[in-house]
């Protein structure tokens, strides 16, 4: 008979002991495994980013096809024709509807560009965002080869175009690029640093709003902190089923679309 | 008649090649200029000629590092004169290969950039830091070669120490021989990482980067010595290794052309998407000359039966094609590789909206330039085979009747 009631020796609580850090290693790795990646919410919890998680929710439902927030990136982040950080693609769900697709950069948690960078010139910041440092890229472009959604456009020449957007739809916050470095979609992050100063909140205010989100007419692009139940881009998926682009990459990308109804 | 008889067909040679050196300077003038918008690559295109020429440099410089090892390391002192060829070669595939890249970068006052900030995560980065570092053990093994100038015989010194770096050449063959392992196949480890691409996308990416380079490199060493003999009317190389060479280069051609179809079919059961795309605009598409003639049947097949059959044969004939083949097969498969990559669409991305080929040809700026570094890098050679006393070779008995088993005519240097 085993006396249940004795201390237990050295080993057999060093045993007892490993043998459970394994054994609840073994089924948090058999759980994580089952859970479903896909979900913005666990995504934003999931991470090792602290504070805000910033993301970006495309309605392809409520996209008219307007444009407005591909002219007002241009305007706004100053890009030149043909080099666009934002574009619009048209498409058609299978019953023939007409659809809108637009395309910001992703800012994959696992960006394929992050890691491809020979010099680190672009670079997670700690809130997650995909940044470049236009003064460390070297022009080789390899994160344009790496970036699986084609939204990284290069600097072929020296700047000395007119912008067509400029006055129209916004002005120039930033700087023109140099020639010879890679560039891409920011988040508008100029904005969401300023707002820290400014004691705006991201999402909310609409100087702390990427260009693209405050201008669409529809309130199809909505921006804000996922951690935040309450900003408009958590309100946005509520309820609502939610797709990535290419998911099975495994990049994690921060752009988050809403499915057509048929 | 003094003259005519001062016409010496080898500075007509130097002439000609000065001239498309010059084609060269002024293309790279203009890009250097203007900026990369006057070539013709573009955001859908960002890698094309000049990436081909780079890795095709490297490709083929692949000869220096495995006869280096073959001679130093395995101790087959009868390489000794086609590893010196095979170095002297290597630097200057090297140093086009440098060229090749400070013209693709956009900003070529940063080159320095990949030594001081770096992100080991990257395949570029060790590439960047293996091909320079490799650039300076190819530097330390011609070094004593250009030292036994009877020009610079007055610098005792350096020639002295010129002396101390040859004697430690296996060293350094140690070193070449880890740096280029790691660099031939990160390079095609550069393409193999990029998971948003399914053309390229494939673990194999090294493997097949590796096995092809040391084929073709030594091939190319095998083509460029023949052509110097026959050329120079000289001897550098008994023909017994260059034989030999060409043998184990036929094999290692077989060795490829397996892996090749095991990682074609293995992908081609069921729709892969993107993949099977690629696949279909490799085969059948634009690049279905290069692939097929070029890589698989003349550079691949045809090259490994003559390089094979060469040695039985004793025809100098097939060892020349067929290692021309080869190294034609090398070039063929690096450029449809790289551009297989971008002239197919990003699978299920909404990124292109053309489903169809993103197309590529190359400006005149980009030929001119790749030409002008070929030919400085074939000026530079032939200087080097005429002037530098290590390939000097004796005079040439017979071109037709090789001998197998002879040693006496390499132990000129």
């Amino acid at each position: 008979m085993t006396d249940y009631t004795r201390e237990l020796t050295r080993r057999e609580f060093v045993r007892l002991a490993l043998g459970l850090g394994v054994g609840l290693a073994a089924a948090d790795w058999v759980w994580q495994s089952f859970r479903v990646h896909n979900d913005p919410h666990a995504q934003a919890e999931e991470t090792s980013i602290e504070g805000p998680y910033w993301g970006m929710v495309i309605d392809l439902d409520r996209c008219i096809g307007c444009h407005r927030c591909v002219y007002a990136c241009q305007a706004t982040n100053d890009t030149q024709e043909g080099h666009l950080w934002n574009i619009l693609i048209e498409d058609q769900t299978t019953f023939e509807k007409p659809v809108f697709i637009t395309r910001p950069c992703m800012h994959c948690e696992n960006a394929p560009c992050v890691n491809v960078c020979p010099v680190h010139a672009t670079y997670h910041r700690p809130d997650g965002l995909v940044e470049m440092d236009y003064d460390r890229c070297i022009g080789c472009r390899y994160c344009m080869v790496a970036c699986p959604y084609g939204v990284r456009v290069f600097n072929w020449t020296e700047r000395s175009d007119e912008n067509p957007q400029v006055g129209v739809w916004g002005t120039p916050e930033v700087q023109r690029r140099p020639r010879g470095v890679v560039e891409k979609c920011t988040f508008c992050a100029h904005r969401i640093d300023a707002a820290a100063e400014r004691n705006l909140r991201p999402g909310y205010d609409r100087a702390a709003t990427p260009a693209c989100c405050v201008i669409c007419p529809t309130e199809a692009r909505v921006f804000g902190d996922l951690r935040d139940p309450e900003s408009p881009a958590s309100r946005a998926l509520d309820g609502r089923q939610s797709v990535v682009l290419r998911a099975e990459l495994g990049t994690k990308p921060r752009v988050f679309y809403l499915l057509p109804r048929a | 008649m003094a003259a005519v008889r001062r016409l010496n067909p080898f500075w007509i040679w130097v002439c000609f090649l000065i001239v498309l050196i010059l084609f060269g300077l002024v293309s790279a003038f203009q890009v250097f200029m203007y900026g990369l918008g006057i070539t013709g690559l573009s955001d859908g295109v960002p890698w094309g000629l000049w990436i081909t020429l780079d890795l095709s440099c490297i490709g083929l410089s692949a000869g220096a590092f495995s006869l280096s090892a073959i001679t130093y390391l395995l101790g087959r002192e009868t390489y000794k004169p086609l590893a010196r060829v095979a170095v002297f070669i290597g630097l200057l595939g090297y140093s086009g290969a440098l060229m090749a890249l400070i013209l693709d970068i956009g900003r070529p006052d940063r080159f320095w950039h990949g030594w001081v900030f770096w992100n080991t995560h990257s395949m570029l980065w060790e590439v960047t830091m293996c091909i320079t570092l490799y650039f300076s053990v190819l530097l330390l093994e011609v070094f004593p070669m250009v030292m036994e100038l009877p020009l610079l015989a007055r610098f005792t010194r350096i020639r002295t120490l010129a002396h101390h770096i040859h004697r430690f050449a296996p060293v350094l063959a140690v070193i070449g021989l880890s740096l280029s392992l790691l660099h031939q196949s990160s390079l095609g480890g550069t393409y193999g990482v990029v998971i948003g691409r399914a053309a390229l996308f494939r673990a194999t990416m090294p493997l097949l980067f590796i096995v092809s380079a040391v084929a073709a490199g030594m091939s190319f060493t095998v083509h460029i010595t023949l052509l110097v003999q026959w050329v120079g009317r000289r001897t550098l190389v008994p023909n017994a290794i260059l034989f030999e060479v060409g043998q184990f280069v036929g094999g290692l051609l077989l060795i490829y052309l397996y892996m090749r179809f095991w990682d074609t079919t293995a992908g081609s059961y069921g729709y892969v998407p993107g993949r099977t795309e690629a696949d279909s605009v490799l085969m059948r598409g634009p690049f279905a000359v290069s692939f097929w003639a070029w890589e698989m049947i003349l550079g691949g097949l045809l090259a490994a039966i003559l390089l094979i059959r060469a040695r039985f044969q004793s025809s100098i004939l097939m060892l020349t094609i067929g290692s021309g083949l080869t190294l034609a097969g090398l070039v063929a498969n690096r450029w449809h590789t790289t551009l297989l990559a971008f002239t197919q669409p990003l699978s299920t991305s909404p990124a292109l909206t053309d489903p169809l080929v993103t197309p590529y040809s190359p400006a005149w700026t980009e030929w001119g330039t790749a030409i002008g570094v070929v030919a400085g890098l074939t000026l530079l050679f032939s200087l080097g085979m005429r002037y530098l006393p290590a390939f000097k070779g004796s005079a040439q008995e017979s071109t037709s009747l090789p001998v197998r088993s002879t040693n006496t005519a390499q132990e000129s240097a």
